[in-house]
């Protein structure tokens, strides 16, 4: 069945499964609107909880923008294979003879490019509610473009291995959270350090390690995740 | 500050979650053998 | 050539390999290990009995901390069992996933609770040392926060495995979490440790210094103990749970009436 040659490089796979992710995103533009809400909400509620007090907000301003985006991609991530799984494309894709690695990583590509990068897009607003330094703006963006890509790359991991229960999701931040402390320490401490004017540029690197990394590995991971949970 | 009470209640606290791990499966497979052996007895019966 | 020489110069079977093949094998790993159980309770409660009396009575009270020290027999150890135990879990979970061998998945999801059971001891016995010798119950020292992240770690595997109904893809799963965060646990390791240094600056670290050997050797006993511990509750789950997921087959029902007479 699958004897010939296919005529789709594997570029042309790429691009053809990002490129249908995003239109199928972007025809639902409410629903691409829910996680960058929730990432709002969240950093706001925490000068509603603790304080208006500037130097405190300043102080904690990393971690809540960091943990906010930790909460706000695990709470995009279901929605990164479900509705492929419930309509039966999944199995196509596993059974369509293109390798399930690069069709994993063009979802993972399209995923970020929807509920990643507004994050990053709005980190500056998320900075002056926090009071974050002005110095430290720019690594902070820096590190959340770094780092929110391995954070989708690592959560579809989670992702493949719950998408056949039905209360994949509760299970999903469990299963993912002690797998995103190293990338919350190494991104934190990043902008601290610019805070006080210390150098950063390793932490930088060791994120920029560990994307690399991440877009190696992951989507192998991935990949065997779905057959299991698809078997 | 006397240390004895920390030193007895994390011994207690060990003692007591090791030895509820080892006795689980040992109270499981009681429970298990119950319910299978009731599971064969109505299977006798409707033989 | 004739049947005779043939069969003279069959080539003898290795026995280790013939022991391992057969342990692959539902009822023959049932029997054979419901022999060693027993016999790893007994060594395990002879050897922790003789090393807390060791560590207990024998060995001095710690120049710095007093009598509190005497916690460290059960959270150093504690702590290297479940460390060791989430290693040898992904380690099956590697083997159950490339080789499909069902025993080795078996033994892989069972190793989850006895490694959570560690992981508990350690937090608890690792609070209870924290307040005499650093004054709160809850420090975020480096030792006490990874083990916290290993416990969510295990909580995963145990919970993912328990989520799936069919047991084998149920294990499957839990097998490949179980590799991807034995993969992430050194990273996890470091970080913490070196996120620790960074915001509490001088460690507090208890056994920086040589370690006098009255007080080391009942560590170690109690350590070896640990392990036999592991064996004997993992070889005891591990029956439990082929009994469960084989109650249809011949060798169990075999069993069971074996049992009624």
């Amino acid at each position: 069945m699958n004897q010939e040659k296919s005529s789709v490089s594997l570029s042309g796979v790429f691009f053809a499964l990002l490129r249908r992710d995003l239109l199928l995103a972007f025809r639902r533009r409410t629903e691409l609107l829910f996680p960058v809400i929730f990432l709002l909400v969240v950093v706001s509620l925490f000068p509603l909880g603790i304080g208006p007090g500037p130097q405190l907000l300043a102080r904690i301003a990393p971690g809540v923008i960091w943990i906010a985006a930790l909460l706000a991609t695990v709470i995009s991530l279901d929605g990164l294979f479900r509705s492929d799984f419930e309509d039966g494309t999944l199995e196509q894709f596993v059974i369509s003879g293109h390798p399930l690695t690069l069709i994993s990583l063009a979802k993972i590509c399209a995923h970020w490019l929807v509920a990643g990068l507004p994050i990053v897009l709005l980190c500056p607003l998320l900075a002056l509610w926090m009071n974050l330094p002005v110095e430290s703006l720019g690594v902070l963006m820096l590190t959340l473009a770094l780092g929110t890509p391995v954070l989708s790359l690592i959560g579809s991991i989670g992702v493949g291995l719950t998408i056949s229960l039905k209360r994949g999701g509760q299970l999903l931040s469990l299963l993912v959270f002690p797998l995103y402390v190293p990338i919350l320490i190494i991104a934190t401490a990043a902008v601290m350090a610019a805070s006080d004017g210390l150098p950063y540029t390793q932490f930088l690197g060791l994120l920029t390690a560990g994307l690399i990394t991440s877009v190696t590995l992951a989507p192998f991971a991935a990949a065997a995740a779905l057959k299991i949970s698809l078997s | 500050m006397s240390h004895t009470p920390f030193i007895l209640a994390s011994y207690l606290i060990s003692t007591a979650v090791l030895l509820w791990a080892a006795l689980a499966p040992v109270f499981n497979k009681r429970g298990l053998l119950q319910q299978l052996k009731a599971r064969q007895a109505r299977m006798d019966k409707t033989q | 050539m004739t049947t005779e020489t043939a069969i003279k110069n069959k080539p003898r079977k290795n026995a280790l390999v013939m022991f391992i093949h057969k342990m692959g094998s539902p009822p023959w790993f049932y029997n054979f290990s419901g022999k060693l159980v027993p016999w790893l309770w007994a060594i395990f409660c002879s050897l922790a009995a003789w090393a807390l009396y060791l560590g207990l009575f024998k060995a001095p009270a710690d120049y710095l901390q007093g009598e509190s020290f005497r916690i460290m027999y059960l959270h150093v150890p504690s702590a290297w069992m479940s460390m060791m135990i989430y290693t040898s879990m992904a380690i099956m979970g590697f083997i159950a996933l490339v080789w499909r061998i069902r025993i080795v998945e078996v033994l892989a999801m069972c190793s989850a609770p006895v490694g959570a059971a560690f992981t508990l001891v350690a937090l608890a016995s690792g609070s209870l040392w924290g307040r005499p010798t650093w004054g709160t119950y809850w420090v975020w020292d480096a030792r006490l926060t990874s083990e916290l992240v290993l416990l969510f770690l295990y909580l995963g595997v145990i919970g993912l495995y328990n989520a799936i109904d069919e047991p084998r893809k149920a294990a499957r799963a839990a097998c490949l979490l179980a590799i991807v965060g034995a993969v992430n646990l050194p990273i996890i390791h470091y970080s913490v440790k070196w996120w620790n240094t960074l915001h509490q600056g001088s460690s507090i670290g208890t056994s920086g210094n040589s370690i006098h050997p009255s007080m080391l050797w009942p560590l170690l006993y109690m350590a070896i103990a640990f392990k036999l511990y592991y064996g004997a509750n993992l070889l005891s789950r591990a029956r439990l749970k082929l009994l469960k997921q084989d109650h249809r087959k011949r060798w169990v029902q075999d069993l069971l009436a074996k049992e009624n007479q």
